[in-house]
This record gives C-alpha cells, sequence and structure tokens, in this order.
C-alpha cells in the first residue's frame, strides 16, 4: 500500500511541480492544452456517471433508483447556485429521504 | 517588503482559504472513513492525505480499489484526473519558475485547484506569501477532515450503506458543473458518463480511463464544428503564443 501512496504522491506533485521547473525547456503546445482542457469533465463524469447508473455493481436504469434523482436534484442547485457545500448536503438529504420511498 | 508585510501576506491568504476549507469538510471525512473503509491502516490513511493531498485523486483510488482495478488503470486514471494541474503550472510558471527551490517546492506542492482559483493574480501582482498562506490553511485543513473521517470510520461499520458514495458523485457533479465551459466540454462529460456506464457494465479494465480518453478526443476533434468559438482559456494561450 505504501508503494501506491508513493507513485500517487510522485502523480500529483509532478503534475503540479513540472511546469514551475525553469530548467524545463519544453512547453505544451496549442493542441496538447486544448486536448487535455477535457480532462477534468470527461474524467469527473466518467468517475460519477457509474455510480449513479450502477449502484451495487448492477446497472438501474428505472425510476426507482434513488441515485438518478438526487443527481437531478445536485445538478440544478450547482447550476442555480454554485455553492459545491450546498449542493453536496442538499442532494444528500434528498436522496436519503428518497431512499425510503423508492 | 519588511517582515510584518510578509506576514500580513501570509494571514490574509490563510483568512481567504477559510470558506474553501470548509466547503471541502465531507469530503475530507470521507476520503478519511473510505479509507478506513477499503482496509488501509490509519497511519496509511493519514499518510494518504499527507503525501498525495489530492481530493479527487484519493476518492477515486479508494473507489478503484474496492472494485478490484489494476494498478496500472489506478495509476493511469489518477495522473488523467490529475493532469489538470500541468494547466495550472503552467498559468503559475511566469510567477513561480523564478523564485528559489524550496519556495517551488512548496508552492507546488499545494497548487491545488482551491489555492490555484485563490492565489492566480487578477490584474494586480501575484504574491508569494498570500499563496503560502492560502495553500498551507487548505493542506492543514484537509487532514484535520480526513482525520476526523478516519476516527469516524474506525467507528462506523459499512458506511456504503448509509449512501456516502452518493456523496462522492454529488461532488464530482459540483466539480463537473463550473469545468463545463461550452458546448464541447459538455459533450466530453455526456460521451464520458455514457462510455463509463457501459464500459463497466461489459466489465472491461480500465473502463474509466478509457470512457474518458475516447470521451476527450471525440471533443477535441468536434470542438470546431460544435463551438461557437475557441474557449477564453485557449484562445488567450494562442494569443500568448502567437
Amino acid at each position: 500500500m505504501i508503494e501506491l501512496l508513493l507513485l500517487l504522491t510522485l502523480i500529483t506533485f509532478g503534475c503540479r511541480y513540472i511546469f514551475l521547473e525553469p530548467k524545463l525547456p519544453i512547453r505544451l503546445g496549442y493542441k496538447a492544452k486544448h486536448f487535455l482542457s477535457y480532462s477534468a469533465p470527461a474524467v469527473l463524469a466518467a468517475i460519477a456517471s457509474p455510480i449513479l447508473f450502477m449502484p451495487a455493481g448492477e446497472l438501474a436504469l428505472h425510476l426507482h433508483n434513488p441515485y438518478i434523482w438526487a443527481a437531478v436534484v445536485a445538478i440544478l442547485i450547482m447550476l442555480s447556485t454554485q455553492q459545491m457545500l450546498l449542493t453536496v448536503s442538499l442532494s444528500f438529504i434528498v436522496f436519503i429521504a428518497l431512499g425510503q420511498y423508492l | 517588503m519588511p517582515n510584518a508585510a510578509y506576514r500580513h501576506s501570509f494571514y490574509k491568504g490563510l483568512i481567504a482559504g477559510l470558506p474553501l476549507s470548509l466547503a471541502v469538510l465531507p469530503w475530507g471525512i470521507l476520503a478519511g472513513s473510505l479509507a478506513i473503509e477499503v482496509g488501509l491502516r490509519v497511519s496509511e490513511a493519514i499518510a494518504m492525505s499527507a503525501l498525495v493531498f489530492a481530493g479527487a485523486v484519493q476518492l477515486a483510488v479508494l473507489g478503484m480499489l474496492t472494485s478490484g482495478a489494476g494498478l496500472l488503470s489506478i495509476l493511469l486514471t489518477s495522473f488523467m484526473i490529475s493532469s489538470r494541474h500541468l494547466l495550472y503550472g503552467m498559468a503559475m510558471r511566469p510567477h513561480i519558475a523564478q523564485l528559489s527551490l524550496p519556495w517551488r517546492l512548496s508552492l507546488g506542492f499545494l497548487l491545488t485547484d482551491e489555492m490555484f482559483v485563490l492565489a492566480s493574480p487578477k490584474g494586480g501582482q501575484f504574491d508569494r506569501w498570500f499563496a503560502l498562506g492560502a495553500g498551507l490553511g487548505f493542506y492543514l485543513s484537509w487532514n484535520l477532515w480526513t482525520l476526523l473521517g478516519i476516527v469516524i470510520g474506525q467507528q462506523l461499520n459499512d458506511l456504503e450503506s448509509w449512501g456516502l458514495d452518493f456523496v462522492i458523485a454529488a461532488t464530482f457533479i459540483a466539480l463537473l458543473i463550473p469545468a463545463i465551459k461550452n458546448s464541447s466540454s459538455l459533450l466530453a462529460a455526456l460521451i464520458a458518463a455514457l462510455l463509463s456506464v457501459l464500459f463497466s457494465w461489459l466489465q472491461l479494465p480500465g473502463a474509466l480511463l478509457l470512457a474518458a480518453l475516447i470521451a476527450m478526443a471525440l471533443a477535441y476533434l468536434l470542438s470546431p464544428l460544435i463551438d461557437q468559438q475557441a474557449s477564453s482559456l485557449v484562445q488567450s494561450e494562442q494569443q500568448a503564443d502567437d
């Protein structure tokens, strides 16, 4: 486990530090930057969607899935308020409440 | 600048970081408690936040460990989640690259989404003491929250039945919305979400990573057709290159 943690540290610190190093001569080109600009939306969505649509590892594409409804609530709150803390806590309450009924 | 002015900037940064430090409290608790749930020792769970210091990476790795993903897949996914920091580093390069090695190493280590947003000079000058205060305050609170989560995780069993996996998804949604800046980034998110479910259902190895890479490539290729104009980041970078 400690090996994994050190490798992860190398990755996170490396990504943060590498362009702060003055000896580094290379620069990312325009195309590379453009491609990288999609990493945040793509990676975040790819992590979140199986949690929502496949809770407990089974495909749950039906209206009795509280994850989907609570996620819609989270999207709406975030779009209207831009408040991360509010979005996470309110949608979690909705999720717990829906779990009682669905 | 005299010493008092350095201290003033440092504390100003520390205070500026407080609201964001509070906003990641549930996330930190989750990262700590999940680490215990997944089977990390207390020392390993503490080390994870102290060393890796990246909420999205930590939660994604813990999630992948639960589902039994391979090492290479875990490392590649972590790199992809971290790769946005390459862009932050590039943006901060003109301000930090000429500083001494201890400064570069500390500010580099502390360069999170939050610190980047707070310390980016908005018209004014870059203030390294302000950046250090904001980054260090955020580092301390992140480690405090995960410690809290570790304590909670040891008291409670079976956190998934509490719906905490939904909190991960909700947090990623909260991070995702501001990351969608134009039609092509929306497309990237939608394709990645769809493919990630499809590939997970098919039980492909590296499902998540594969889905994200295909989505990024499609969004990149289609962006000239669907975006009204290049995103402001790309546009300003292009001008800087010219």
